[in-house]
């Protein structure tokens, strides 16, 4: 920041916070009471906290803080759920696959059919492959071990890769000229609208294998994500649908005028546009379908929140549950920032073109 | 009668033949996949139900549901590893069960009829007794849930706790008030902060509470006053008898084990040199205990080698060697003034 710019801002601040006696008072006491409740957190969390595991009796004194310890004990239970111990370096690596194919499918470099296409499958078959490893030679790990916040990356962005695709071909659909296509579309959007996901998840997880024949039903992690995605892609598709509605009908006669096919049209004029109207409400659907993923803890899946509440759920630790829950809150707090941040540069970036 | 009787096992003991011998060798269906696929599928916990479904250290299960879970896979398997426990959700492990998710749910289960019934399962024998208990200050002198008369009384709203302690404190004519909030952390900070006079909750849950949350829990009682006992059972899927054979023997053998003193350490022991018929049956040196069921003849012995007998089991999950030091009461052997009790062993 230039010395001109810091003394703007001053100024700004100035005028804004200290222009009458009332202002200037009021500035004061919400500083000082901002300023105490900044100070009682941190003398909390970090000045009489307790880090170590070995050092779990300081806790117990009168004047202890918080007791990082539950957390020192129990990360990789947090992390990794019921993932065996020896092989945490595996899950490691792959919930490290999935954060590299989202990262690199966020730059600008990646985004054409080929390569986006590329980057998730080889960083989807590498975190199923080095999960599950009966195929790499490893010991094999069952999905029902899979857990903790490498659970929770794989779901969320399975439901959101399966989804996004899955919700553009809805919102066309919806948008056709046939009409049965349109009818078809329009029921599933509305039927899967009108059903809550936990009974949506439900049914995938334990009312289909009554169900379906053996053959078919395949892993309940496969179905779960299925009937999530499935659930993503109907929002998603109104999402898509709003994006559609806001280009005039002029671009596409201009479009037929130029003697563009249909498809060229779609790919070439209206998608671009399509997708820059869609992003903020897309953006908003990805943060929410990841702290969403929270819910398939009531199908019996061991993500982030059940090995949390794993964490402190026996006898030596129950005391530091708020100590589990603000670790876990962190965590989900980083990646939901992180995709925020994200979103803001990618309009940032679309303003640009426009231009 | 007993001469009729007597005629008949002459005449099974002439013929070759066994009365019982149809139903002992039916095989039963779950026993049979269990042992095809190698592998027992047990019912886990999305999370951690205080000493009877936890997760250690070192990211594996433990606890009272999980060690009968393993000494079931040894009965059967012969290995206490060779099972997969499926994390499930309360609401969910009956479904699970039915659609063959899991092959039994050992999962503080409480044996109703509805469940008995509609549901369509069957239970064993109830392996553990938990009821609805009060929790006063010492200083109130209260002894049992008479003494609370005209005091409040702090529960957890929609449990079937709430039910229990105002049926029961009515058949008493105790008056009382009842304050109910919605979460657990409430009822407790209501407690805590005098709000109330008592805490009424489920008797094992008062006990890892009073352990671990209260600085000061030697100024806190929990009333002799056992609201209700309620039986806490394995559930299985209806019209696999044979499968809720096994599963009672198994909970069968593991305290006769602890009747007759055999443990983890003297099982071998003991199974070379047996004091009495019955130990020298259920360590299968004599034959009976496996044919009958479809297992092998030392299964007992083996899972007692490696879980333990009962009183091992539950004194490592819930007892002396674990945080809650939970007071065997009602879940010891009616020899030692509790309700458990074992079939006889012929």
């Amino acid at each position: 920041m230039t010395g001109a710019a810091t003394k703007t801002w001053l100024t700004d601040w100035q005028r804004r916070a200290f222009a009458t006696p009332l202002d200037t008072a009021l500035t004061i006491g919400v500083g000082l009471i901002l300023a105490w409740l900044a100070w009682i957190a941190l003398d909390w969390a970090l000045l009489r906290a307790v880090f170590r595991a070995e050092d779990v009796a300081l806790c117990k004194e009168a004047n202890a803080g918080a007791c990082w310890s539950v957390i020192d004990a129990r990360h990789r239970l947090i992390l990794f759920g019921l993932y065996p111990y020896d092989e945490h370096w595996r899950s490691t690596l792959a919930a490290a696959a999935i954060i590299g194919t989202v990262v690199l499918s966020c730059i600008p470099w990646f985004w054409t059919a080929t390569r986006i296409t590329a980057t998730w499958v080889s960083g989807f078959a590498a975190y199923y492959l080095l999960m599950e490893g009966s195929i790499l030679g490893l010991p094999q790990v069952t999905t029902d071990k899979w857990g903790g916040l490498s659970l929770v990356l794989f779901l969320f962005s399975s439901v959101v890769l399966l989804g996004m695709p899955m919700g553009l071909g809805l919102a066309l659909m919806r948008r056709s000229r046939l009409p049965l296509l349109r009818l078809v579309a329009t029921l599933i959007i509305d039927f899967i609208r009108s059903l809550p996901l936990l009974t949506t998840l439900f049914t995938a997880a334990v009312v289909l294998p009554i169900l379906l024949p053996d053959w078919l039903q395949g892993d309940k992690i496969w179905r779960v994500i299925i009937a999530f995605a499935l659930f993503f892609a109907c929002y998603q598709a109104e999402v898509f649908r709003g994006g559609f509605q806001a280009i005039p009908d002029g671009q596409y006669e201009a479009g037929r005028a130029l003697g563009l096919g249909k498809w060229q049209i779609l790919i070439a004029i209206i998608l671009p546009q399509v997708f820059r109207h869609a992003l903020p409400a897309t953006i908003n659907m990805v943060v929410v379908t990841f702290k969403e993923t929270a819910v398939v803890i009531i199908i019996g899946f061991f993500d982030l929140l059940a090995s949390a509440s794993a964490a402190f759920g026996t006898g030596d630790w129950v005391a530091y549950y708020m100590e589990t829950y603000l670790f876990v809150a962190f965590i989900y707090w980083a990646f939901i920032t992180s995709l925020g941040r994200y979103g803001e540069y990618l309009k940032d970036r679309m303003r640009q073109e426009e231009h | 009668m007993s001469i009729l009787r007597s005629a008949l096992s002459a005449a099974v003991a002439v013929t070759g033949l066994s009365v019982s011998g149809g139903a002992a060798l039916a095989e039963s269906p779950t026993l049979k996949a269990v042992q095809e696929r190698g592998t027992l599928l047990c019912s886990g916990h999305n999370g951690s139900y205080f000493g009877f479904v936890e997760v250690n250290d070192k990211n594996e299960w433990k606890g009272l549901d999980i060690d009968l879970c393993r000494a079931l896979t040894v009965a059967i398997l012969g290995d206490k590893d060779k099972n997969q426990i499926v994390p499930l959700s309360w609401a969910q492990r009956f479904p699970a069960l039915q659609s063959g998710d899991v092959d039994v749910v050992i999962k503080a289960t409480g044996w109703t009829m509805g469940r008995d019934t509609e549901l369509g399962l069957q239970f064993s024998n109830p392996y553990f007794f938990g009821g609805a208990q009060l929790m006063v200050r010492k200083d109130l002198g209260a002894q049992t849930a008479t003494d609370l008369d005209g005091g409040t009384i702090c529960v957890a709203a929609g449990t079937t706790i709430e039910r229990i302690v105002a049926d029961h404190l009515k058949s008493e004519n105790v008056e009382h008030t009842m304050v109910s909030f919605e979460k657990t952390a409430e009822v407790i900070g209501a407690y805590k902060s005098g709000r109330c006079d008592a805490y009424a909750a489920w008797g094992p849950s008062i006990a890892v509470l009073l352990a671990n949350q209260f600085e000061d829990a030697g100024d806190h009682v929990i009333l002799e006053d056992k609201l209700s006992a309620e039986p806490i059972s394995a559930a299985m899927r209806q019209g696999d008898d044979e499968w809720v054979d096994v599963v009672n023997w198994m909970l069968a053998a593991l305290l006769k084990a602890e009747e007759e003193g055999v443990t983890q350490a003297n099982v071998a022991e003991m199974a070379a040199n047996p004091p009495n018929p019955t130990v020298a049956r259920l360590l299968g040196v004599n034959p009976g205990m496996g044919e009958r069921l479809g297992l092998r003849e030392t299964w007992a012995r083996e899972m007692i080698a490696a879980m333990g007998n009962f009183a091992e089991i539950y004194d490592r999950n819930l007892g002396e060697g674990s945080p809650y030091k939970l007071e065997r009461g009602l879940n010891n052997l009616w020899s030692n003034g509790g309700v458990l009790y074992t079939p006889i062993l012929d």
